[in-house]
């Protein structure tokens, strides 16, 4: 009764998987990271991201990222998006904002805008490029632009898995605004075989700054004035 | 009945504003109208029969003779963005217990360059408030917390509104997302000569009622002295405080810091810089400066922290005389003032506020210049409670108690049946209606 429908879609399953492979070796391993901090404790929100030995491509059919900005804040805080990915950066507050990026892998200027009035932004080049608001000094946000498509940012647990990845050796790194650029961990190699899960931990010393998203009302003050 | 004409009018073209503001709702906002009107149901209980406001001794904004509904104040803001960079703000203001019926607050432009580095820079030209106040945070420089200002805010809102330029910058400290964030502003004005006057002549207040740039301020009767230095009667008198008189432009500058929107403190230093021989149009200078500590943070249990800090002297010519001339005794004084406050405040499920602040005030003569007429020395507390019903209604209630101990009280206004000291109790239940009631 339903082999028509499931025979098209196995069809369209090899084509994808024939398209996959054209690229890439048959077999893939899993990744799995968790970060904790000085304590032990989980932290979330932490970048992570794993760099194959050779260089990849940059994306070029990856569809638009999206930073979206609400009550005042960009939505994700933290955007991890890889080399050649544009994103468009959505105002659906009632206020507008002006949007800009005066960092070294990508300075550019959103004016005055409300919806979706400017077109998406390519970021073609790997580092951290902070976004500010002109209008409202306390909007903060970043973008992380990595040369590989193997990212993630870490859950409550402080974990992320990447699958899918091909047989090499990775080097992962991890990022997060809240650390000093110097007191970042290196980042550790390992070698991701044909099936099976390694694993990696990080563990971030020296001071981190509060969490971004614990601000808002912690102290029943306005901070944004009129 | 002219100021009820007056009112009406105000309240019409506000209403139109906020016409405009529902339309705007819809499409972009270049062109911003905000409106609010707040009335309260007051209760004063004063030893005085009439308010500082209606020319009298009490410190309270209304008296016991006013008891009853009171439109405490009805405002529009506009703000238009004339570039991406730049963009201009009024603030009109209906009193009905003021000297006329609509006038303005504020009124300035901003430059907001895009920045080129960490330093996002402002600058503002025109009639605005100092970035002192760690009370004023809300639409039209009102507070969020309590209906009446601290009495350190109180003055600002009365005597204080520089007309000028104000640079300031804002940076965060070292990498881009360190909690550490630096502001620092500098402004060169001019007005605000015979700011001080109203401060010396009523004492430390508590109240919401902001001085328009036109508006002329009633103060306590003047005392005539005969040749023994006896009272034999009183003189009515007034304070434009925002006069230029001396021209000679004032100054203020100050630092912030700020951790991670947890703890703030802010060191200022203002100085009108006015010469106190000066006079123009009835007015004489009087030299006015302070230093200014701000302080807020975040406690335990979500309570946050609100304190100020103000210490400041105002030079002047005691027996100069509203014609310009000086009596026989005229002779230049110095008074000194200091005022603080500690608030606590606790904001529960985002719109029920309940806040309790002390502060503590002074003023007396410096030691070195000719004995003074009047001191002032006191402390007051208000507790209040505000309620956000929506973004277009709230209410609240607010208890206010003041003492305070004037030293020549009783000589000087005998007449007055003036006591050494007095404690002055307001209640206010309040409504506010507002709409277009985003901020920026």
């Amino acid at each position: 009764m339903t082999t028509g429908v499931s025979r098209s879609s196995k069809s369209r399953g090899a084509v994808w998987i024939l398209a996959l492979s054209l690229g890439a070796p048959a077999y893939a391993g899993s990744l799995r990271v968790s970060v904790v901090d000085d304590h032990g404790q989980p932290v979330e929100r932490v970048a992570v991201y794993a760099l194959p030995s050779k260089p990849l491509a940059t994306a070029t059919s990856a569809p638009d990222a999206i930073m979206d900005q609400a009550h005042n804040a960009f939505v994700p805080h933290i955007l991890i998006v890889q080399t050649g990915t544009s994103v468009l950066f959505p105002n659906n507050d009632v206020v507008s904002h002006h949007v800009y990026s005066f960092s070294e892998p990508k300075t550019f200027e959103l004016p005055l805008y409300k919806g979706n009035a400017h077109p998406p932004i390519l970021f073609d080049r790997p580092g951290v490029v902070v976004l500010g608001c002109n209008i409202h000094d306390s909007m903060l946000g970043y973008i992380l632009v990595v040369d590989t498509p193997h990212f993630a940012s870490t859950d409550a647990q402080g974990s992320i898995s990447l699958d899918g990845l091909a047989v090499d050796d990775y080097s992962i790194h991890v990022w997060t605004e809240r650390l000093k650029p110097g007191d970042l961990p290196a980042a550790q190699t390992i070698r991701v075989a044909a099936d099976g899960t390694q694993t990696v931990s990080f563990k971030l010393e020296g001071r981190m700054a509060p969490d971004f998203h614990d601000r808002e009302r912690v102290s029943s003050l306005p901070w944004e004035r009129y | 009945m002219g100021t009820v004409l007056r009112g009406a009018a105000a309240i019409a073209a506000a209403a139109a504003y906020a016409g405009a503001a529902l339309a705007d709702d819809t499409g972009g906002d270049r062109n911003r109208f905000q409106f609010e009107i707040d009335a309260s149901y007051v209760h004063a209980d004063s030893p005085f029969a009439s308010s500082w406001t209606e020319g009298g001794l009490s410190k309270l904004r209304y008296s016991e003779s006013n008891d009853g509904l009171e439109s405490t104040r009805v405002f529009a803001q506009y703000r238009g963005r004339i570039a991406d960079t730049l963009s201009a703000t009024v603030i009109a203001d209906y009193q009905s217990d003021a000297s006329k019926g609509l006038d303005v607050t504020e009124a300035y432009m901003d430059w907001r360059p895009i920045p080129k580095s960490g330093n996002q820079q402002q600058i503002r030209v025109g009639a605005f408030y100092p970035p002192l106040s760690r009370e004023n945070a809300d639409l039209g420089w009102q507070s969020p917390f309590t209906y009446s200002y601290s009495a350190i805010n109180t003055w600002l809102g009365e005597e204080v509104r520089p007309i000028g330029v104000e640079w300031s910058l804002h940076r965060h400290l070292g990498f881009a997302g360190s909690p550490h964030e630096l502001r620092a502003f500098a402004s060169a004005f001019y007005g605000n000569d015979p700011s001080g006057t109203l401060l010396f002549w009523r004492g430390w207040s508590l109240n919401d009622r902001q001085t328009r740039l036109g508006d002329t301020l009633p103060l306590p009767p003047r005392p005539v002295f005969d040749f023994t230095g006896s009272v034999v009667g009183h003189a009515t008198q007034s304070v434009e405080p925002f006069d230029e008189i001396d021209h000679r432009p004032g100054a203020y500058a100050g630092l912030e810091w700020s951790y991670a929107h947890r703890v703030l403190v802010q060191l200022a230093r203002y100085d009108n810089r006015a010469d106190p021989y000066a006079y123009s149009g009835g007015q004489w200078a009087w030299g006015t400066s302070f230093n200014h500590l701000g302080l807020q943070a975040g406690l335990p249990w979500e309570i946050g922290l609100v304190a100020q800090w103000l210490q400041g002297e105002t030079y002047w010519i005691q027996g100069a005389r509203a014609d310009g001339t000086l009596s026989p005794f005229a002779g230049l004084v110095c008074d000194d003032f200091d005022a603080k406050f500690l608030m606590l405040t606790r904001l529960v499920r985002g719109a029920h506020r309940v806040s309790l602040r002390y502060d503590a005030f002074d003023m007396h003569r410096a030691e070195g210049t000719p004995t003074g007429l009047q001191s002032d020395d006191g402390h007051a507390w208000t507790l209040a409670y505000r309620y956000e019903h929506s973004a277009r209604w709230s209410a609240g209630v607010e208890w206010l108690r003041i003492d305070s101990a004037r030293d020549n009280w009783t000589l000087f206004y005998a007449s007055y049946d003036a006591p050494p000291s007095a404690t002055e109790t307001e209640i206010r239940l309040g409504m506010t209606f507002r709409v277009g009631a985003t901020p920026h």
